[in-house]
């Protein structure tokens, strides 16, 4: 009910009680104070980001207060455009939708598979999984780059600069933590009712589609957001090998070579590109922090 | 875990009939496995195997045949980092990893310190909580990439709104700060980093405080504790596996991940970070791409990666008994 700051006089003996509830109902009050305080602090750079995306780019470096003075709606309309915004957009969209849905399922099902069965080398991968997680990027990028271009030229799969490149690539990196993720929710549903279904004919896959999945449903959804959210800000392998999605072109267009001065559109891309990813947490919010601490608490 | 040689022995005959038996399972994971090995396995083996080759701009239409050089890079990375000598590449990384390590420990600090205090403050009865939990989350939403252009223009020297609360509002600088030049790069790194591991870190020690159960606290109220023996003696010992956790998070996805990079990235509008905000990760990469050394910055590599696996195990040693007594 309390914790241990709130009424840190309580334990005094000797005070009276009404004295006692005065000095908690301040002590409630101040507590209260820096959580606005600190909320305050963490919202505020989006508060700015927002609001600043309505300045013009004078108002930037001289500032005439925190609003604007006009409201400039059209840099949106102006940011679209020039910065070929629709297209980044488009591709990202399209990227992390496929990566979440295939990346699901495959993490899916594994981890399932290693709940379910103890099979001869099931502790190796287990641990091999979890070992790819401290593999810096900066190791494989080149090999993965060349190997990517040896797939291309030998089957003709085109995986450089495509949207198919950058979902085979993140279909790869997001197993390993969905993986992890899933395990712990698949481990808590008892295996009563898929042997259930398995005797009244259903097949393993059948079981594991038709009655597993429902049960882990809440797992399944905020580990689909953990790779949607990680995919939407991937930007070191997209720009290794040139998937254009929006971190990715939002460096271009605001990069220092390119010599772009236009904070305002610079700002506005900014809150576009944080729109899609927001929606999708307010919608899901429930879901995705039950999921995500169930494993850390146990 | 460890298997005793007998059983071993009475079950190696099995392990293909178990094997065999268990064909649906090897079904099941044989998606997932695929592609790890398509883009983690075999990458990283070929990586390890360039770390030992002269692979260079020059060199690099051979690939792996190109000429070998042993453990040079190796010798010349760890020498270099510790003589203080080598060429500008070694000096630059053996900086970064310093930069790196300087990081690693204020973000650290400043996660678990701020994520404590916010988590204490939300796990208390009050009206708008569920609200103030969803605001607090939304920088942790923000992507990387965004939170260091939000931040690029935070820190503007005229206009920024740091300068802008500092020198006009507060009046407690005089003289605006340009936050993007030289040693100042270093807190304006650190800053948005830690505005955005907070919100993860809260949340994980909330879910920590919310199974401590209440009666201990009430037992020691009994008894006569005050605020602060309740929560060093009761809150701090339950908290431990939570906190073990986001360490572990804390450690790895920042040191060897590419978070920081990306914030870093935006913010400077370039990959070259300079010489106070470079980080370990992204050094290798800007070396490797813009210097052409691939060997050198897969050798670079294979240390970081070594120093991860030190690391974990470290921690493992350390948190064993935490983690196992939940």
């Amino acid at each position: 009910m309390t914790t241990p700051f709130t009424n840190s006089t309580l334990a005094r003996p000797g005070s009276s009680a009404t004295r006692r509830n005065l000095q908690q109902g301040i002590t409630n009050r101040l507590l209260d104070l820096l959580l606005i305080v600190l909320v305050f602090l963490m919202i505020a750079p989006l508060i700015f980001m927002v609001v600043s995306s309505f300045k013009t780019g004078r108002e930037f470096v001289n500032p005439t207060g925190f609003f604007p003075e006009q409201w400039q709606f059209g840099n949106y309309r102006e940011m679209w455009r020039r910065a070929n915004f629709g297209l980044y957009f488009r591709n990202s969209l399209i990227v992390c939708s496929v990566t979440t849905v295939v990346a699901t399922f495959f993490a899916a099902l594994t981890g399932y598979a290693l709940t379910r069965f103890r099979f001869p080398g099931s502790d190796l991968y287990g641990l091999s999984v979890l070992g790819t997680q401290l593999i810096p990027g900066t190791l494989f990028f080149i090999p993965l780059y060349l190997t990517f271009v040896w797939i291309r030229t030998t089957f003709g799969l085109p995986l450089i600069g495509t949207n198919l490149g950058g979902i085979v690539l993140y279909i790869g990196f997001f197993i390993p933590v969905s993986l992890w993720i899933l395990r712990g929710f698949f481990a808590a549903i008892p295996v009563d009712l898929e042997e259930q279904a398995m005797v009244d004919g259903a097949t393993r896959f059948q079981a594991f589609w038709h009655v597993v999945m429902p049960l882990a449903a809440p797992g399944i959804v905020s580990t689909a957001i953990y790779i949607f959210l990680t995919a939407w800000d991937e930007l070191f392998f997209a720009s290794i090998l040139r998937v254009k999605t929006l971190p990715f072109g939002l460096l271009l267009f605001s990069g220092v070579q390119s010599s772009q001065t236009r904070y305002d559109l610079i700002m506005a891309g900014a809150v576009v590109s944080t729109i899609p990813v927001i929606l999708l947490f307010l919608l899901l919010q429930r879901r995705l922090v039950e999921g995500l601490t169930a494993g850390a608490v146990k | 875990m460890a298997t005793t040689p007998t059983r071993t022995l009475t079950h190696r005959p099995g392990i293909i009939r178990r094997a065999r038996r268990n064909r649906i399972a090897y079904a099941f994971i044989a998606p997932a496995v695929l592609m790890m090995l398509l883009v983690h396995v075999i990458p990283s083996v070929q990586g390890i195997y360039m770390s030992l080759l002269d692979l260079r701009q020059a060199t690099l239409r051979q690939y792996l045949g190109a000429p070998s050089v042993g453990l040079e890079h190796y010798q010349d990375i760890i020498t270099g980092f510790f003589s203080g000598r080598g060429g500008a590449n070694i000096r630059g990384l053996s900086q970064a990893t310093r930069n790196a390590l300087w990081f690693t420990i204020w973000l650290n600090v400043g996660t678990i310190g701020l994520g404590l205090v916010l988590a204490l403050l939300l796990n208390r009865k009050f009206r708008g909580r569920g609200l103030a939990r969803t605001l607090i989350l939304l920088p942790w939403v923000v992507p990387s990439f965004v939170a260091g252009l939000i931040w690029r223009f935070v820190w503007l020297q005229r206009g920024g709104l740091a300068n802008q609360i500092l020198v006009d509002w507060l009046g407690i600088v005089d003289q605006p700060i340009r936050w993007l030049l030289l040693e100042n790069t270093r807190w304006a790194l650190l800053i948005p980093a830690i505005w955005r591991s907070v919100p993860f870190t809260a949340l994980l020690l909330l879910a920590g405080l919310q199974v401590i159960p209440q009666d201990l606290y009430e037992a020691a109220r009994v008894d006569g504790a005050n605020a602060w023996h309740r929560f060093r003696y009761i809150t701090l010992p339950l908290l431990k596996p939570s906190l073990a956790i986001t360490l572990m998070f804390g450690i790895v996805f920042n040191l060897f991940g590419f978070g920081p990079f990306n914030i870093a990235t935006s913010m400077f509008g370039s990959t070259n970070h300079g010489k106070y905000a470079e980080l370990v990760v992204p050094a290798i990469a800007r070396q490797t791409f813009s210097n052409q050394l691939y060997g050198y910055g897969a050798a670079a590599s294979v240390l970081v990666m070594t120093l991860a696996m030190v690391f974990v195990i470290l921690w493992y040693r350390v948190f064993r008994d935490t983690l196992r007594a939940e």
